[in-house]
């Protein structure tokens, strides 16, 4: 080795419950190098931040050298005093305090004194500010700064400590193009003073603009570093995807047969100018990046946090949705991210589960539940759904999984929506039950529901979508037909 | 301290405390006149005293309801202390003190430690706080205060002619103990690095833990410390009323909570000073003593602490969920067009463009 790293990441695993996050990394970051770690939503790219943070431990076997000396445990501590600065996306600052106290505050801590310097602390804040070449009124309350310059104020606090390695977690997302450029300057001026960054990021464009090196991750796996000129946009997005298709794919089809339109969709800071149709008995996906607009527009359209212009269309007619009631009124269900795994009241027998979205409906003038109507509609969505054990007062907790998420899904059915959004419906659970949720929804649809599907999970969407639309940063990029679709497609126009 | 008193809340309520004095002033002349405002400043310098405790909690998002038990707890062990052990004026200052701090550790505990919700925490050792003292005292007043101890509290400090009587006042000497408990938790806000760290909680707890705060032991001392404040208001309590009546102080955490919220403290943590809390204080009492001046009925009063307490927290409430939703989720592609590549290839896309036919 010609040069010694400042970092260095050897054979380091992450094991939780059930999963393995992250196998065998292997990370070299060079002083005074801009280095980006790239993976899609879930390669574990923030589970390898915590690791260098010192918020998990590793596995056993694991190696980190930090400026070649090799670390037994890393606390957050021992990180911050090693140069090592992370900033959040919420870049953990206190609102309520001083732009001078928000950069000091760190080192107060460290130091054993009891008292405050105030002197000391404008002293420290002007210093950091100055490195970075800003000015910004050190007696501002934090609060009252712009998104943009409350991260300068966090990259400041990281200068405080000395920092060698600064993390950057998504630093662009809510920045403004002309502030994305004088954060750029800014970053390249630290790696001049020799501090090195980690840069994540999902903007390839800016990436390419930033970044010296990049490593990438896949599904927990250490893919490789390259240089900027070992990679363009299709190699490196070649290099992300390709996580294994283990689902039942099953066969597109085209279907022109509109029940539900949105025109022009927009709503300020979350999407803008959303058009798309939804078919009888078509599925489709809406995919795109962690934060691209996806649940924010199903909210949305749900009537959770109304839009602020567009119109909605249900069979032609256009409708208005305000809150969540128009919305069931009007045949559009929406079932949250974890719902289908979390929503069931699991001390509660299945029959109750079942009812209780409909219990106006099922309830005589005085708010009496009619047990004869109940009964039925329970007998009804147990063979519909084919729930086993057919015996309505079995334990919800005592069902088996995929049981479990069909009592969930038909207590949502039993509205008897028209439209499902649901999001994310798979988060979280194991191979054999999202192949039966796939099962369940494509029933629905084939009965001839309009199902919208909201998933990261790229096979997931391949395998289950007749039609695909890609979200990219509030918009629509794409929308394409599933027949022949692979990873890479929807990946080139998420990023 | 001017440079904050121009931008923030203070000034707003410094205003409205100015407003209120003037239309009561207008209803009942009595009211602006040196006798009644050293009254109405005696009768509630133990208000202000807890205040400065409850500030430091409601600082760091916390809520304390037990303060009227741990005050009327004082004053029942200082009150049998003096009868039946000793009147030496240090040691009923040192008990009061010490048996304040033990119970508001015992709080700061049960939050710190086995991390109970402070609203639950402090209504339970509240209960127990009033239940063990009924049975202890049978709600009978503790007379017989001993002598040196009544001198003690009726020394007065210069003299204030009362126009249109021979009487002359003079700021009696609980005053000071005021001042020296809001004196003592402004520097410790300022100056200590407790004392910032407990704004710091109060404004993101996850962040003030990343960067090393220990969050459980501010958290205790802060309890701790509004333990010693209430102790010391319960002997300033004793030496002004000269017996004690294990009742005296039901309900009272509502006056106590409402003055600091009046006093632009958020409920919600973060926000409020040493000096916004004495106005808050300050407009507390006078509404208090307009309404007594206007011969409202007294159970007025406790509906008018109930509206401003709800309404003050209201609006914090509302301006916190405002800026919430303001803010932006979503970085939006402000060009429609599908940014340039850095080699080709948009694929199959039919594009967004054939979705808006209509």
């Amino acid at each position: 080795m010609a040069q010694k790293m400042l970092l260095k990441m050897q054979n380091v695993s992450k094991t939780f419950p059930g999963v393995k996050a992250l196998k065998d990394i292997n990370i070299e970051i060079e002083y005074g190098e801009i280095h980006a770690l790239i993976g899609e939503n879930g390669a574990g790219k923030s589970t390898l931040i915590k690791i260098l943070s010192g918020v998990y431990q590793p596995d056993e076997g694991a190696e980190i050298y930090i400026e070649g000396t090799l670390q037994d445990t890393i606390t957050p501590l021992d990180s911050l005093k090693n140069g090592i600065a992370v900033i959040y996306q919420d870049f953990s600052l206190f609102p309520n305090l001083s732009v001078a106290e928000n950069i000091a505050m760190a080192l107060r801590v460290e130091k054993t004194s009891p008292m405050v310097s105030w002197k000391e602390t404008n002293r420290v804040a002007k210093q950091a500010l100055g490195k970075l070449g800003l000015k910004i009124p050190l007696s501002t309350t934090l609060a009252e700064l712009s998104v943009a310059k409350q991260q300068l104020v966090a990259i400041a606090r990281a200068l405080v400590n000395d920092a060698k390695l600064i993390v950057m977690d998504e630093p662009t997302s809510s920045l403004s193009r002309s502030e994305v450029e004088s954060l750029f300057s800014i970053i390249r001026n630290l790696k001049n003073q020799g501090i090195s960054i980690l840069f994540i990021s999902h903007k390839l464009d800016e990436l390419f603009a930033i970044s010296d090196r990049f490593s990438i991750l896949r599904d927990g796996k250490y893919i490789g570093t390259f240089s900027e000129d070992e990679l363009d946009d299709d190699r490196l997005i070649s290099l992300m995807v390709g996580r294994k298709i283990e689902y039942t794919v099953f066969k597109k089809r085209k279907i022109d047969d509109i029940i539900f339109e949105a025109k022009h969709l927009s709503k300020e800071g979350n999407f803008k100018d959303i058009s798309f149709s939804l078919s009888r008995g078509e599925i489709v996906g809406l995919t795109g990046l962690v934060g691209a607009g996806r649940s924010e527009l199903a909210q949305a359209i749900f009537g959770l946090d109304p839009f602020d212009s567009g119109e909605l269309f249900l069979n032609g007619k256009q409708i208005q949705i305000d809150s969540p009631e128009h919305a069931v009124q009007n045949g559009i269900s929406y079932i949250p991210e974890n719902r289908l795994t979390e929503g069931l009241i699991l001390k509660k027998p299945m029959d109750e589960n079942i009812c209780i979205t409909i219990l106006p409906k099922i309830s005589d003038k005085r708010g009496l539940i009619i047990q004869e109507k109940k009964n039925q509609l329970v007998d009804t969505w147990i063979n519909k759904m084919q729930i086993r054990p057919k015996i309505p007062q079995m334990i919800a907790s005592k069902l088996s999984g995929g049981n479990q998420q069909r009592v969930v899904l038909s207590k949502w059915l039993a509205t008897d929506p028209k439209i499902l959004i649901v999001d994310e419906p798979t988060n979280g659970i194991d191979i054999g039950a999202k192949a039966d949720i796939h099962k369940l929804l494509r029933n629905l649809a084939e009965n001839g529901m309009g199902i919208i599907v909201i998933s990261s999970e790229l096979p997931e969407v391949l395998a289950i979508a007749d039609r695909v639309l890609v979200m990219r940063r509030g918009r629509i990029a794409a929308s394409f037909h599933g027949e022949d679709l692979t990873q890479e497609d929807i990946m080139n126009q998420a990023l | 301290m001017f440079s904050y008193i121009k931008k923030s809340k203070e000034m707003g309520i410094l205003l409205i405390l100015i407003v209120i004095s003037v239309i009561i002033s207008l209803f009942n002349s009595s009211f602006l006149t040196i006798g009644n405002l050293l009254d109405v400043v005696k009768s509630n310098i133990v208000l202000g005293m807890m205040a400065m405790g409850m500030l430091l909690v409601l600082l760091t998002g916390g809520i304390d309801v037990s303060v009227a038990s741990i005050v009327a707890a004082v004053t029942v062990i200082i009150g049998r202390f003096m009868v039946d052990v000793s009147s030496n004026i240090f040691l009923i200052f040192l008990v009061g003190c010490l048996s304040g701090s033990l119970m508001g550790m015992i709080n700061g505990l049960l939050i710190a430690k086995l991390k109970i919700p402070p609203i639950v925490a402090t209504l339970g050792t509240m209960s127990v706080i009033f239940g063990l003292m009924l049975y202890l005292t049978n709600g009978t007043w503790i007379t017989g205060i001993p002598q040196n101890f009544i001198d003690f509290g009726q020394i007065t400090v210069g003299t204030f002619s009362i126009p249109g009587s021979e009487k002359t006042m003079g700021i009696p000497i609980q005053f000071f103990f005021f001042v020296f408990a809001a004196l003592l938790t402004w520097f410790m806000l300022k100056y200590t690095v407790i004392g910032r760290g407990i704004y710091a909680i109060g404004g993101n707890k996850e962040s003030a833990e990343r960067i090393g705060m220990n969050a459980d032991k501010i958290n205790i001392f802060i309890y701790t410390y509004e333990g010693f404040l209430i102790g010391l208001a319960a002997v300033v309590h004793t030496s002004i009323m000269r017996q004690v009546d294990p009742n005296a102080f039901i309900g009272f955490e509502l006056q106590v909570i409402a003055a600091v919220v009046l006093g632009g403290a958020s409920v919600l943590g973060g926000y409020g000073t040493v000096f916004g809390t004495i106005l808050g204080v300050s407009l507390f009492c006078v509404i208090n003593n307009g309404l007594i001046l206007m011969h409202i009925p007294v159970y007025w009063q406790k509906i008018v602490v109930g509206i401003v307490l709800i309404s003050s927290i209201s609006f914090d409430v509302i301006q916190k969920r405002m800026k919430e939703k303001k803010n932006v989720r979503v970085d939006i592609d402000e060009e429609a067009s599908v940014s340039s590549r850095r080699s080709g290839a948009a694929g199959k896309a039919d594009t967004a463009k054939l979705e808006q036919k209509a």
